[in-house]
């Protein structure tokens, strides 16, 4: 019964095994939002690894992806991080969000960001009140943009008609060349003889 | 069945890309000019396969035609095959550069061996017969194809047997489709163009 289980799992894992990895992380403030899934629309599938690292390979965490291929994490320090998932026959993504993404008010590796938060701490109330309404911007422009940026990352990944085509002439491009290659070849032999 | 880059491990990509530059090599040497024209259209005809994607059912596959190609081109199959990787790489983003030898290999070994397999019984008098080695080499270079991809990532680490099965399983439906078309193609070349297959050449001996 389980063994069936798993091939049924695997079946529905079958679009996975013929396209390309897609996936996006944006920060929000704080928090880490990301998603993967393959190109054809399908998102990845429920309890996908996510091992999440720092540019030197550390792990920070591992989290799981949930049944739309959506995770999130929250970031407790302001540094580049590495998303790895592997999601099975191959198809392995790797994602990273780099530190400037992540909201100011994390500590950080950064000195910049010390020094301002330094700066901040030696502030009163009102300080603390921008500090808060920059994580409300934060997140309000985030959701704004989100819908846009995975616009983009669809459109970054569509081959179009251009593409085909280009993809032909290339090929027919060569068989020119190797015509050629052999015309003058046979030239030559006839001008020896 | 392009492995992406990223999943496999550097003496994997090494050998392939040995392999894939031998085959590519022995390919090139083997194919005659006359045959150029040809070698052209059918690595055309792989690198638009990949684009197009026939729904069936919940899911959406695309054909491969490696097991086509392995009929009408033998060891050219390899060059072919390259050259729309390549594209496949640079116009789609399918597979990448570091794998471009391993996922030659996979999909052209397979084709060669249709061809030293099934090219004689294309080449049968009955179209019935031909229809059937045209099926099983279409799906047999799929179902190769299959075994090469997850025995390159059982190399890597992959356990192999899941993934073997998982991805044979998943490609059952390519399978029978891969064999349809190629049975159709065959009868059809057959009776069209049959020194497309260079079976007028068989016959003749025959």
């Amino acid at each position: 019964m389980r063994k069936l289980f798993v091939l049924l799992a695997m079946l529905f894992a079958l679009p996975a095994s013929a396209h390309n990895v897609v996936g996006g992380v944006y920060a929000i403030g704080s928090t880490i939002e990301g998603e993967a899934g393959f190109s054809n629309g399908d998102m990845a599938s429920a309890g996908t690894k996510v091992i999440v690292t720092d540019a030197a390979g550390n792990v920070l965490l591992e989290t799981e992806t949930d049944d739309e291929g959506f995770f999130t994490m929250e970031a407790t320090t302001r540094i580049d991080h590495i998303f790895r998932m592997e999601m099975g026959s191959g198809h392995v993504l790797e994602m990273t969000l780099p530190a400037e993404e992540l909201s100011e008010s994390l500590a950080g590796g950064d000195t910049a960001v010390a020094a301002s938060a330094a700066k901040a701490s030696t502030g009163s109330a009102v300080q603390y009140d921008e500090a808060a309404m920059q994580g409300m911007i934060e997140k309000a422009v985030a959701k704004q943009v989100k819908p846009l940026r995975k616009e983009l990352r669809a459109f970054q990944e569509k081959a179009g008609l251009q593409d085909v085509l280009g993809g032909i002439g290339y090929i027919f491009g060569l068989c020119g060349i190797g015509m050629w290659w052999r015309q003058r070849k046979q030239a030559q032999a006839a001008q020896a003889v | 069945m392009h492995i992406v880059d990223g999943a496999l491990s550097e003496p994997v990509l090494a050998g392939g890309a040995l392999l894939a530059i031998a085959g590519v090599a022995y390919g090139l040497k083997k194919m005659d000019y006359e045959h150029l024209p040809q070698v052209g259209v059918l690595s055309a005809a792989f690198f638009i396969a990949s684009y197009i994607h026939l729904p069936i059912g919940f899911s959406s596959v695309h054909l491969i035609l490696n097991g086509l190609i392995g009929l009408a081109l033998g060891w050219a199959a390899f060059p072919a095959l390259l050259v729309a990787l390549i594209l496949q790489a640079v116009f789609f983003g399918f597979g990448g550069f570091l794998v471009l030898g391993v996922n030659t290999v996979n999909i052209a070994l397979p084709a060669v061996m249709v061809y030293f397999l099934c090219r004689h019984g294309i080449a049968a008098s009955s179209p019935k017969v031909a229809a059937i080695w045209g099926a099983i080499g279409g799906a047999g270079a799929v179902a190769v194809t299959t075994v090469m991809v997850a025995g390159s990532l059982a190399l890597s680490g992959e356990a192999f047997w899941l993934a073997a099965k998982a991805t044979l399983i998943a490609h059952i439906p390519v399978m029978l489709v891969e064999g349809f078309v190629t049975a159709a193609a065959v009868l059809l070349i057959r009776k069209v163009k049959p020194e497309f297959l260079h079976l007028a050449e068989d016959w003749d001996n025959a």
